[in-house]
């Protein structure tokens, strides 16, 4: 009965550590903030497994929407490749 | 990314699995608790509890109860917080002047068209949730970061001067951020005029009948109960949000030809 | 191994650790600000998800509900009920806030890094220090 739910919590854990670190050393900025999106998501599914409505409601939005916005526009303003 | 850095988290995310079956096996594994803290159990009997209403906050969500009547005051810090670091943001660009007709293309006739049908319904679903924050899961900081999702895409998808056309721009936007907070302070401080004016006893952040004070919210709009201040907190809190963010926003993503004056002036970074 | 859940639960925490030790990686060895600033989210998100899986609980049978009351309560037994198998709402109440704060903050941050640019013309630390690229 909770093996389906928490198994599929630890599959997005698993994802989100995949995820992470290709965010941290890929060198193209925006592949970067493609794969800090999808660690979101894997965040988002944990927390709905987790009983968590309220912050997923809010995560959402704010991270996997705006936030990834805003870094784009940063890497838009500044340079997309790390040197 | 390279074949060679996939194959490297791969193998952390298998270590992380062999870890923990090792850890597992030891019996060393953390494990969730079965029993719940008091404290947790106090705020869950007491969310929305009529038989003992001078611990009650007559919301039958636990969290928005939390948020804004038992931990009320931490919560208006942080709006003010909230307040401080878009006024942070806007403060870094200062000195910009808003112009309309640099370029106001914005993307392909498909994208806006779905756009067109999607913002309503981004609208109506933030609002949605903010206004029944005290009965489903929600509240005005899920409500107001909706809804600045939506402002986030119009100016994205649409370019900034449609968006400026329409009446939102920086100064508006922030006229609407100060009323959010003053919203929230004046609700906060609502019971306490009014003990004070007809002389009975009152708290700040007051929302329903406490001991000694005899004062309440209406616990009760029509045939719905409304939190007492909750529904209001709220309102006006997704309100700050979604101008606030939206408004951080807008001056992060100002085009070079706007904040141009203001750097040639510009001693002050140097 | 007697108890599945509590292994794919291990393995939760554990990914949420590493996260964490991989974020700090990014944080204090890639010279480049908006990889910092990257790394940074998700180190912050990481800790919120600690504090949400601090809340979870298990049920003795079935699966724990959300801290909310379905529907107006008849009686105080009802209460009781909910208190039996939701989880703990506390630390959902103080993430809550932190992450929309943690927005607002990290858009003022991006603001200093576009500052920043435009006085070195680069993003890489090094030059605030008073040192070259290369």
């Amino acid at each position: 009965m909770e093996l389906v739910p928490i198994s599929i919590a630890a599959i997005s854990a698993l994802l989100s550590v995949v995820a992470t670190y290709l965010a941290v050393r890929s060198r193209d900025m925006m592949s970067a903030v493609v794969f800090s999106a999808i660690q979101s998501t894997a965040y988002a599914l944990i927390y709905y497994v987790l009983m968590a409505p309220d912050i997923v409601l809010v995560y959402v939005p704010v991270s996997v929407g705006i936030l990834p916005a805003v870094t784009i526009l940063l890497i838009k303003k500044t340079e997309r490749y790390e040197k | 990314m390279n074949f060679r850095e996939v194959v490297i988290a791969v193998s952390i995310a298998l270590m992380v699995l062999l870890l923990a079956y090792v850890i597992e096996a030891g019996g060393l594994g953390p494990i969730a608790p079965q029993r719940l803290r008091e404290l947790a159990a106090s705020y869950l009997l007491n969310t929305y509890n009529p038989w003992n209403i001078i611990q009650s906050a007559q919301s039958l969500e636990a969290v928005t109860a939390i948020v804004w009547d038992y931990r009320g005051i931490d919560t208006f810090f942080e709006t003010s917080v909230l307040f401080i670091s878009i006024v942070g943001v806007s403060l870094l660009f200062r000195g910009y002047r808003e112009k309309a007709g640099i370029s106001n293309r914005g993307l392909s006739e498909i994208v806006k068209t779905s756009t067109k049908i999607l913002s309503p319904l981004i609208l109506i679903s933030g609002l949605s949730i903010a206004i029944h924050g005290h009965l489903t899961p929600g509240g005005g900081f899920q409500g107001g970061s909706f809804i600045a999702v939506l402002l986030v895409l119009l100016s994205v998808v649409f370019s900034l001067d449609f968006v400026v056309e329409r009446g939102l721009s920086t100064s508006r936007l922030l006229v609407l951020r100060s009323l959010g907070l003053l919203g929230v302070l004046a609700t906060s401080v609502a019971l306490l005029v009014v003990g004070l004016l007809t002389g009975v006893n009152a708290y700040i952040f007051q929302n329903m009948v406490r001991e000694g004070a005899s004062l309440s919210m209406p616990p009760w709009f029509l045939d719905r109960p409304t939190g007492g201040t909750l529904l209001f907190f709220n309102v006006f809190e997704a309100l700050a949000v979604a101008a606030g963010l939206s408004l951080a926003f807008i001056v992060l993503s100002l085009r070079r030809e706007e904040v141009e004056e203001a750097l040639e002036k510009g001693e002050w970074y140097e | 191994m007697s108890d599945p859940v509590s292994l794919l639960f291990t393995v939760l925490i554990l990914s949420l650790v590493v996260n964490i030790g991989i974020s700090l990686y990014g944080v204090f060895t890639r010279p480049s600000l908006v990889k910092k600033f990257i790394s940074l989210t998700i180190f912050s998100d990481t800790l919120n998800s600690f504090a949400i899986a601090l809340g979870f609980r298990r049920v003795v049978e079935g699966y724990p509900s959300i801290a909310v009351l379905a529907s107006i309560p008849e009686d105080v037994s009802e209460l009781a009920v909910v208190a039996n198998t939701a989880v703990d709402p506390v630390p959902q109440a103080l993430v809550l806030t932190a992450i929309v704060i943690g927005l607002a903050v990290y858009m003022f941050l991006a603001g200093l890094i576009v500052m920043y640019y435009r006085h070195y013309r680069t993003t890489h630390v090094r030059p605030a220090g008073g040192g070259s690229i290369e």
